[in-house]
């Protein structure tokens, strides 16, 4: 695939691809290109913000409310926490038990438990714990079986 | 990344923990066996009682319900601590006791005793090997975390 790269002095930032065929190759690019446009909608003190699903840390639902934690805040969501499954589904983000999701790549270490279960320790010091009925499909996300 | 598809159904759940317990058995009734032969063979005979080894089987697998449900699991605990330790000399008491009343060491008590030591030292080492065992897949996991995160930049 040919690409070429021009550094603009004005407007906005642009990204543009050119293609014919939907092949895995484009289809990773595009995947690239949504996970930087793609943007979550959440309240902070009653004021709505945008923000980017890469600084959160893990989403979680209690009480029926859906949580997104970033490292400095917890903003609520106005989505439950299976569309944010679908909408981050192209991005680092795993459903690690019935009301949580989180961002593999906040993860800062990882801890085997007994019983095949993981302790995962996020990078603000959090530890999570995934079962193992998850740690399975964890396991097998982190070796690439499955995309 | 989701996996609403390939979450493990209640009968897979179930045959993973019993995997675990039948494997928790065959572990311990060949160290039992191990033991039992030996015993046999400083006694000058060469043959074991089926029996006997029926029993064993019948025991490891019962105690490996018991250890699993009841005993939290301890010799695959992260740490021994106050409550795996009691636990662990439970198992050991009730290994013994049916080691006794089934005659398994011709109910000889020196026999017994050192079998009761041998059944700790034995729980010890699956606890060691089952912690070993973490560390190295701790390593795995981190490894493959930031494999995971370099890759999935580079996408």
């Amino acid at each position: 695939m040919k690409y070429s790269i021009h550094q603009i002095t004005e407007g906005e930032d642009e990204l543009i691809l050119r293609y014919r065929e939907l092949t895995p190759e484009v289809e990773r690019m595009i995947q690239f290109m949504n996970r930087g446009q793609a943007r979550l909608s959440g309240k902070d003190n009653g004021e709505t913000v945008l923000f980017s699903p890469e600084e959160v840390l893990y989403i979680e639902t209690v009480d029926d409310k859906t949580f997104a934690y970033t490292k400095e805040k917890v903003l609520r969501l106005d989505m439950t926490l299976n569309g944010v499954e679908d909408y981050l589904k192209d991005i680092s983000f795993f459903r690690c038990s019935k009301s949580m999701i989180v961002n593999i790549d906040k993860v800062e270490r990882l801890k085997s438990l007994p019983s095949n279960r993981i302790d995962v320790m996020m990078q603000n010091g959090e530890h999570i714990v995934i079962s193992r009925t998850y740690a399975s499909e964890f396991r097998r996300l982190l070796r690439g079986w499955k995309n | 990344m989701s996996k609403k598809n390939d979450k493990p159904t209640l009968w897979e759940r179930y045959l993973t923990k019993e995997i675990g317990i039948e494997f928790k058995a065959c572990l311990y009734f060949y160290a039992l066996l191990f033991f039992y032969c030996i015993f046999r063979l400083v006694c000058g005979r060469t043959d074991a009682s089926i029996w006997h080894m029926a029993q064993m089987i019948f025991s490891t697998y019962v105690m490996g319900y018991l250890q699993v449900y009841v005993f939290w699991n301890f010799d695959e605990a992260d740490a021994l601590q106050a409550k795996e330790i009691l636990a662990m000399l439970l198992c050991t008491g009730i290994y013994t006791g049916v080691s006794y009343l089934c005659g398994w060491f011709d109910k000889n008590p020196v026999a017994t005793l050192i079998f009761a030591a041998y059944v700790v030292f034995l729980y010890v080492c699956v606890f060691l090997v089952y912690r070993t065992r973490r560390r190295i897949d701790d390593k795995l996991l981190n490894d493959e975390l930031q494999l995971f995160k370099t890759r999935d930049k580079s996408r």
